[in-house]
């Protein structure tokens, strides 16, 4: 993991790299996991769980699992984090997809979900050889880059046509998101990172309005921050999405 | 929190029971209570566990998934929805463990949407036949909400509200800029203040994970231990394959597989269906047999048939301060002022805007529907995700014929052929959702968001086994008896012909207090006779769980039990 090649955001006004740090976000010295004694025993343990590793991978074979870092680092980049702070993904989605775990339904055009991350996957090195000659794993960290965010903008390159025909380009990304979504913000770093206060049962919220702060809870203290220039992911990339509604007043009728 | 018990088992396979109910949820659950206390036999089989909230329930996002239908079912059609935990639950207390406990009624309008409207149908039954168990239904739960409550038929709550969270707060702020009336602190299953032994909300947050603390009303802690107490028996694990028709045109009991996955038979004088919208038409149609080919109870081809959801676009706004919505109960402030048709709009029936606070990664995935946000912007966003307030869309989407449920090739752990969902969205449907959300990124930009953006999404479900007069286009009668096999019953938010824009589990718990009284007055005809008789039962005001009947402050609008009160005070 220790090879994985960096890039991380810079700073606004200098657009120099910024240092990998314990903690990004804007709640530097917030920190959920000191809170647990308030906390019930079950949530505890279940939370508290996951600052362990995880067991080994028994869903992805090596190959696999080593092209899942690659695209993870591009769905959720974590190169502003430190070596020690990155938060594990592929262990969560590896567990479920072993276990047989589904969100309680399939659509109709979707394989089941292990063959549908398997046919995602070729559908990377597809693209990938079409585009550039080689397998997504040779390719530049742009070139990936902008291969995925082809597939989110549901057009993605071409190479892979075959594959979308059983595979629908929306519903594979949502459901590949999705669960990278579920594995990095059910970490307790990633709450701090977010300022979210986390479970409070039995002790409760008592501050309810104008987003203040429990007393245990941090106030925010936010720095700019601009996504490395070798990223297309950012949301100023995203204002020409498909599926971008900024409220235009042109579309609201009385 | 207070301690539930699941007693041993007291009847056996070989007895017979009076009403074995398959799916002890939010009908399933009030239905055991009161036929328990009725002094039947009655045994409630449920797929999911008997939960031991402290120890299974969590204040946690990730780790909530059990609560909810996780077993397979195929989604398709033009504009399939999400199901599992969008809109499922499985185990004791049923879909009531994990709703945000919004517990609006409907209006009178809606049991007449054909005759006003001309679109859609009309129920069998009126908002007067169902009010009374309203009434009664808000007090045994209880509701907490505002002292007066403009829309529909216009009501006030016995439980005072809750305070407001920011989320709320922006509810009210732009309604109020706008001129649009708006009702804040409930109406919500959810106590204020302490009841017997349940102890008030937290604000914690975390209802649609199951509300650990005891605050928030589900059938497992609102009527299951009544029931219980009365006498009637759960067995959970135990997932209902096939009713069994004997002869006489009756069913004779319910094949069932239990947690070891050995499958048993439990003979009754009576069945209860009680699964939800999809389960319920996948276990009828599973139960075909050589006198009903299409289906049990399925003479009409109805079963599974005009299957609902509601609109339920998530409308998310950022503002300049912070807002923090994972604080107080999703469910807490709300506006009916769009509910009724408004004849000059381009469509029939409205919505109504509520709040909602999705947790960080529910957010997340909607910023991902709602933005197309990932990598870099995905983490930026969520960065903010304390900046930002999320309202929901509630709109009446009609019953369609096409929508439905049938049997996919796929089958369950068990065996059992699973179900296939077939859903699109029509004309009316469309023009609802346009103009609804547009409307609720109006109310949020009057808020003050700097940014507004929305993602489709449905929730709830109803219908797929709609109750109607005329046995060749619906599955049961009014009373949720089938047109087909006299001591069959469905009662659930399968039988809803239409669902307005009123969250459904009010008027699920409600119906089957109602079917509860009228099995009750019918007694042992019921197993005997196949005379269907029509006329309403009395509302019994006896057969409440202890504690709940004639408690709370009445409002000089609750006339019902104002009128009782006053009819016990003088007898
Ligand atoms: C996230 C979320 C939020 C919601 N919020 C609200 C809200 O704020 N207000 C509101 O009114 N509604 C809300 N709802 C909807 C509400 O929960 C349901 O409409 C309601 O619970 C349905 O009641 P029911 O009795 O028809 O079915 P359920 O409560 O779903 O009960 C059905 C039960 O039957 C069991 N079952 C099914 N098939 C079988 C079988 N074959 N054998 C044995 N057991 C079986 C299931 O396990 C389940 O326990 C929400 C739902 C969700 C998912
Ligand atoms: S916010 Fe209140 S009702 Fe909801 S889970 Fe927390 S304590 Fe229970």
């Amino acid at each position: 993991m220790s090879t994985r090649p960096s890039h991380p955001p810079r700073d606004t006004d200098t657009h120099l790299p910024m240092e990998p740090v314990a903690q990004p976000g804007y709640y530097p010295d917030y920190d959920v996991i000191s809170q647990q004694n308030a906390w019930d025993d079950a949530t505890r343990k279940v939370v508290l769980s996951r600052l362990q590793s995880r067991p080994s991978l028994q869903f992805f074979n090596p190959a696999e699992a080593e092209m899942m870092l690659l695209v993870c680092d591009h769905i959720i980049p974590q190169d502003d984090r430190d070596a020690d702070h990155r938060i594990e993904i592929i262990p969560v989605i590896d567990e479920r997809l072993h276990k047989k775990r589904t969100a309680g339904y399939r659509y109709e055009t979707m394989p089941p979900d292990d063959e549908a991350y398997r046919l995602f996957l070729q559908a990377l090195d597809l693209m990938s050889r079409h585009n550039h000659g080689k397998q997504f794993s040779g390719l530049s960290w742009r070139e990936q880059e902008l291969i995925l965010q082809s597939i989110n903008k549901g057009k993605p390159l071409e190479g892979a046509g075959e594959v979308w025909l059983r595979l629908p380009v929306h519903q594979i990304w949502t459901l590949f998101v999705g669960d990278c979504i579920t594995a990095y913000y059910q970490h307790p770093w990633s709450w701090n990172e977010i300022g979210f206060g986390g479970p409070a049962y039995p002790r409760a919220y008592i501050r309810l309005e104008r987003g203040e702060a429990e007393p245990w809870e941090r106030d925010e203290n936010r720095y700019d921050w601009e996504a490395p220039p070798e990223s297309v992911s950012d949301l100023d990339e995203l204002s020409h999405h498909d599926h971008f509604p900024h409220l235009t007043k042109g579309g609201v009728h009385d | 929190m207070q301690k539930l018990r699941a007693e041993g088992s007291q009847f056996t396979d070989r007895g017979t029971v009076d009403y074995v109910i398959v799916g002890v949820g939010s009908a399933g659950g009030v239905l055991l209570q009161r036929l328990a206390r009725a002094g039947f036999k009655v045994l409630g089989l449920e797929a999911g566990p008997f939960w031991d909230t402290e120890k299974d329930w969590l204040s946690d996002e990730a780790g909530s998934n059990k609560l909810y239908w996780e077993d397979l079912r195929i989604t398709g059609g033009v504009n399939p929805i999400s199901l599992g935990a969008n809109n499922s639950g499985k185990g004791v207390g049923g879909g009531s463990v994990h709703w945000a406990a919004f517990t609006p009624r409907l209006h009178p309008s809606d049991f007449q949407v054909y005759s006003l409207d001309g679109v859609g149908t009309n129920w069998p039954i009126s908002y007067e036949d169902l009010k009374p168990y309203y009434e009664l239904l808000e007090l045994e739960m209880p509701v907490s909400g505002p002292a007066w409550f403009p829309w529909g038929d216009p009501h006030g709550y016995a439980y005072g509200p809750h305070p407001l969270g920011e989320v709320g707060d922006v509810l009210v702020r732009g309604c109020t800029k706008l001129g649009i009336r708006v009702c804040a602190g409930g109406p919500v299953a959810i106590l204020a203040g302490s009841h017997d032994d349940r102890p008030h909300c937290i604000y914690r947050g975390y209802c649609i994970q199951g509300c650990k603390v005891g605050a928030k009303a589900s059938t497992l802690i609102t009527h299951v231990p009544d029931a219980l107490r009365h006498g009637a028996e759960i067995r959970d694990y135990s997932m209902a394959s096939r009713i069994a028709l004997g002869p006489n045109n009756r069913v004779e009991g319910v094949f069932y597989f239990d947690r070891e996955g050995t499958e048993r038979f439990q003979r009754a004088k009576a069945v209860i269906v009680a699964g939800y919208a999809i389960e319920t038409p996948r276990l009828l149609l599973n139960s075909a047999c050589p006198e009903y080919p299409m289906g049990l109870a399925n003479s009409s081809d109805t079963v599974g048939r005009y299957l609902m959801v509601q609109a339920g676009n998530v409308i998310l706004g950022r503002f300049r301060n912070l807002v923090r919505m994972y604080k107080a109960p999703p469910a807490h402030a709300l506006t009916e002022e769009f509910y009724e048709t408004d004849p000059k709009r381009d469509f029939a029936r409205g919505f109504a805007i509520q709040t909602v606070g999705p947790l960080p990664i529910a957010f997340g995935k909607q910023m991902m529907a709602a933005m197309g946000a990932w990598g870099w912007g995905l983490r930026r966003v969520m960065m903010d995700y304390n900046h930002w307030s999320a309202l929901g869309l509630l709109g009446e989407i009609l019953p369609w014929h096409a929508n439905r449920v049938t049997l996919a090739k796929e089958t369950d752990q068990f065996g059992i052929p699973v179900a296939h969902v077939h859903f699109n969205l029509f004309d009316n449907d469309k023009k609802l959702i346009e103009f609804g959300k547009n409307k609720v990124m109006e109310v949020m930009s009057a808020a003050g968001a700097e940014q507004v953006v929305q993602e489709q999404r449905y929730a709830h479900l109803v219908g797929a086994a709609r109750m109607g007069a005329d046995p060749g286009t619906s599955v049961v009668d009014k009373f949720g008896r089938t047109h087909d096999v006299p001591n069959l019953f469905i009662c659930d938010g399968s039988i809803m012909p239409t669902q307005g824009s009123a969250n459904p589990g009010l008027t699920i718990q409600a119906l089957a207090a109602r079917t509860a009284d009228y099995l009750i007055m019918q007694g042992e005809r019921i197993f005997r006779s196949d005379l269907r008789e029509l006329t309403a039962p009395t509302p019994r005001v006896d057969l409440s769980p202890a504690g709940t009947f004639r408690k709370g402050i009445p409002r000089p609008h609750a006339s019902w039990i104002f009128s009782r009160r006053i009819a016990h005070a003088k007898a």
